[in-house]
């Protein structure tokens, strides 16, 4: 178990919402600059925090923004929008411009191609791949969305290459939807027995819209699937690390641990734990002040529960504290002061 | 009329915020807090790992409704089990609806249909609330997703009904889309920390809920303060740290409140667990607050 914050030439930062992913994320992608890496941070977090701290704007939606450079290194911020990235893939791999336009004006793909679930995580998946396979970068570290139910980004690749696999997908693909499918169509559900559920439940409309959209999509399938699966591999990859952020106390030990066991169930490299905005010890003084009486609780919940990470997991495994500061950084030199306070906790 | 008189006269609310602000237990005080106004109040949760439990100090729920205290209830509710559960009283005959719910290709639409999730959870809601229900409910408080999918949990409805027009999904999906809509009915009480990326989203989610939903919240709760520190009171870094986290709060309060002119209510950080102790000392302070 590494304790170097930047092992790895994809670092992918994961942990709950709201523990300060983003801007550690964005720390760490600075101090790789700094040593002189050519680095990218992609943060696909759908209220795009990222910005703020490193001065992009939407433009980071297309193409990678420089933020800095320092000597042979250098710094690129990109932001990733889903529906932004879904219409860029069609245009890109569609086979010609009809197919790019009957995938367009489906009704199925304007309601709800920004809103299908895990659609962020795909989107994110092929971005990854494309800024890897453009060999622009030493080293990119993604931030991932906040998610507290599920390593939706892991299972990504998995989900789409069944999704294109899937029963549901060949049954759409099947010819009798062609011409008149119509009277087909309710003789095959029915004799699958499937009619109830489609007809009476979903509505046969909503059944061809998809359909519809599925046919539309089934050229670029191939390509998501072999994709998927480069990606997968990539996650799992030696020189992949996940390096994750956790909140303080106790409270938030059990979130940290979902997380932890289902790296190491599926196969992934875990890199160091940072355990974020961790009160310091007030130290002594008079008791009856309220904010001392605060604060010292609050150090010694923090304590508690780096306490607890830590017996859960004897093996030395490296549990990095990061201590909260009177101030959030908000702007590069903050940034790469908490960068500095990174490494020197690390190296102890 | 005060925020929490208006919102003890929803059926259904929406307690949502971004991540680590403190949303569940918030439903938890509302919860408390609506029960002894004599309202029958059940909590919903969606999230797999239970949490809501602890701070009412309970057993888990393991998807069963859980008195916690009179006329307070709370569940941990999984949409794939309401799903079924629809499935099973829509199709009459045992056989299909084992045929169907076996089947990976209804897995792979549960999992994958935009929105049916979302549409479940809250359909549950809509249906606690009906007058035939038993155990009866007079109000539903749902500790929602995150502040980005809250606003997919609200438009799900919508959306459904638009894209499934006919059939029994569809009609559902529009009742539910226009009990939704029906701001005597239905509030968020919004959550937020007053530190700058969360009041960022916060007022996001304001202006996203005007425009797209119509909505307004009936209250927003600036959660997690810091203490104004006795001037006389402690020097040094800690002294510091207080003090610049005690800044950092106002200055993103005044913020907000230049935004939002509506309700908010501030509430303090506490040097309490998350615990029904938590709960009771909150409760009072929310209702000190009650703006």
């Amino acid at each position: 178990m590494s304790g170097d914050l930047l092992a790895g030439r994809l670092i992918v930062v994961v942990g709950a919402g709201g523990v300060g992913k983003t801007t550690l994320a964005a720390a760490l992608a600075l101090g790789s600059a700094r040593e002189g890496r050519r680095t990218l941070v992609m943060t696909f977090d759908p209220s795009l925090r990222l910005k703020d701290a490193l001065g992009v704007g939407e433009a980071a939606k297309d193409e990678p923004i420089r933020v800095m450079e320092a000597g042979s290194g250098f710094l690129d911020a990109a932001l990733l929008d889903a529906k932004h990235t879904f219409d860029r893939l069609i245009r890109t791999y569609a086979p010609d411009a009809a197919a790019t336009r009957r995938i367009f004006s489906n009704r199925f793909y304007q309601d709800m191609a920004g809103n299908l679930a895990g659609i962020l995580e795909y989107m994110a998946m092929e971005r990854l791949f494309e800024m890897r396979a453009s060999e622009r970068y030493d080293r990119i570290i993604l931030d991932t969305p906040p998610t507290r139910q599920a390593m939706d980004f892991l299972q990504a690749p998995e989900r789409m290459m069944n999704l294109v696999d899937s029963k549901a997908i060949r049954f759409a693909m099947d010819p009798w939807w062609d011409g008149k499918g119509e009277k087909n169509l309710a003789f095959r559900l029915a004799a699958r027995g499937v009619m109830e559920l489609s007809d009476r439940i979903i509505g046969r409309r909503f059944l061809l819209d998809v359909v519809e959209f599925i046919r539309a999509f089934a050229p670029l399938f191939d390509g998501f699937r072999s994709r998927a699966g480069e990606v997968r591999n990539l996650l799992k990859a030696e020189e992949t690390r996940f390096l994750l952020v956790a909140g303080p106390g106790p409270d938030r030990v059990p979130d940290a641990m979902f997380f932890l066991r289902k790296l190491e169930e599926t196969g992934h490299h875990l890199g160091p734990v940072l355990v974020n905005q961790v009160h310091p010890d007030p130290g002594p003084g008079s008791g009856g002040d309220p904010g001392l009486v605060l604060l010292r609780f609050l150090a010694n919940r923090d304590r508690r529960g780096l306490g607890l990470l830590r017996s859960l997991f004897p093996d030395g495994r490296c549990i990095l504290p990061v201590a909260l500061e009177p101030r959030p950084p908000a702007d590069l030199r903050t940034l790469g002061l908490l960068y500095e306070r990174l490494s020197s906790t690390a190296g102890e | 009329m005060s925020a929490l008189d208006r919102l003890a006269e929803r059926q259904l609310v929406l307690v949502t915020g971004k991540g680590g602000v403190g949303k569940t237990t918030l439903t938890a005080v509302l919860g408390s807090l609506m029960a002894t106004r004599g309202r029958r109040v059940l909590l919903l949760e969606v999230d797999p790992r239970e949490s809501l439990h602890q701070a009412l100090g309970t057993e888990p729920s393991g998807g069963e409704l859980v008195e916690a205290l009179p006329r307070l209830s709370l569940q941990n509710l999984q949409p794939g089990a309401v799903i079924e559960g629809l499935v099973r009283e829509k199709v009459p005959i045992a056989y299909l609806v084992r045929k169907i719910t076996e089947s990976p290709a209804f897995h792979q639409f549960v999992e994958g249909a935009p929105g049916l999730k979302e549409t479940a959870l809250l359909g549950y809601a809509y249906r606690v609330l009906q007058s035939g229900h038993r155990p009866g409910f007079d109000m539903v408080i749902v500790d929602a997703p995150a502040t980005g999918h809250s606003a997919t949990l609200l438009a799900a409805p919508g959306l459904l009904a638009q894209a499934a027009q006919g059939g029994q999904l569809g009609d559902m999906a529009a009742d539910l889309a226009a009990f939704l809509a029906d701001a005597t009915r239905c509030g968020v009480l919004l959550a937020t920390l007053a530190e700058e990326m969360p009041v960022q989203e916060t007022l996001e989610l304001i202006a996203m809920l005007q425009a797209k939903f119509g909505l307004r919240p009936d209250l927003v709760v600036a959660n997690g303060l810091y203490p104004e520190p006795e001037p006389s009171g402690i020097q040094g870094p800690p002294g510091e740290l207080l003090r610049a986290r005690r800044q950092l709060n106002m200055a993103e309060l005044a913020r907000l409140a230049a935004a939002w002119k509506g309700p908010l209510a501030e509430l303090p950080l506490l040097p309490l667990d998350r615990g029904p102790s938590l709960v009771t000392a909150l409760v009072g302070r929310l209702e000190e607050a009650d703006p």
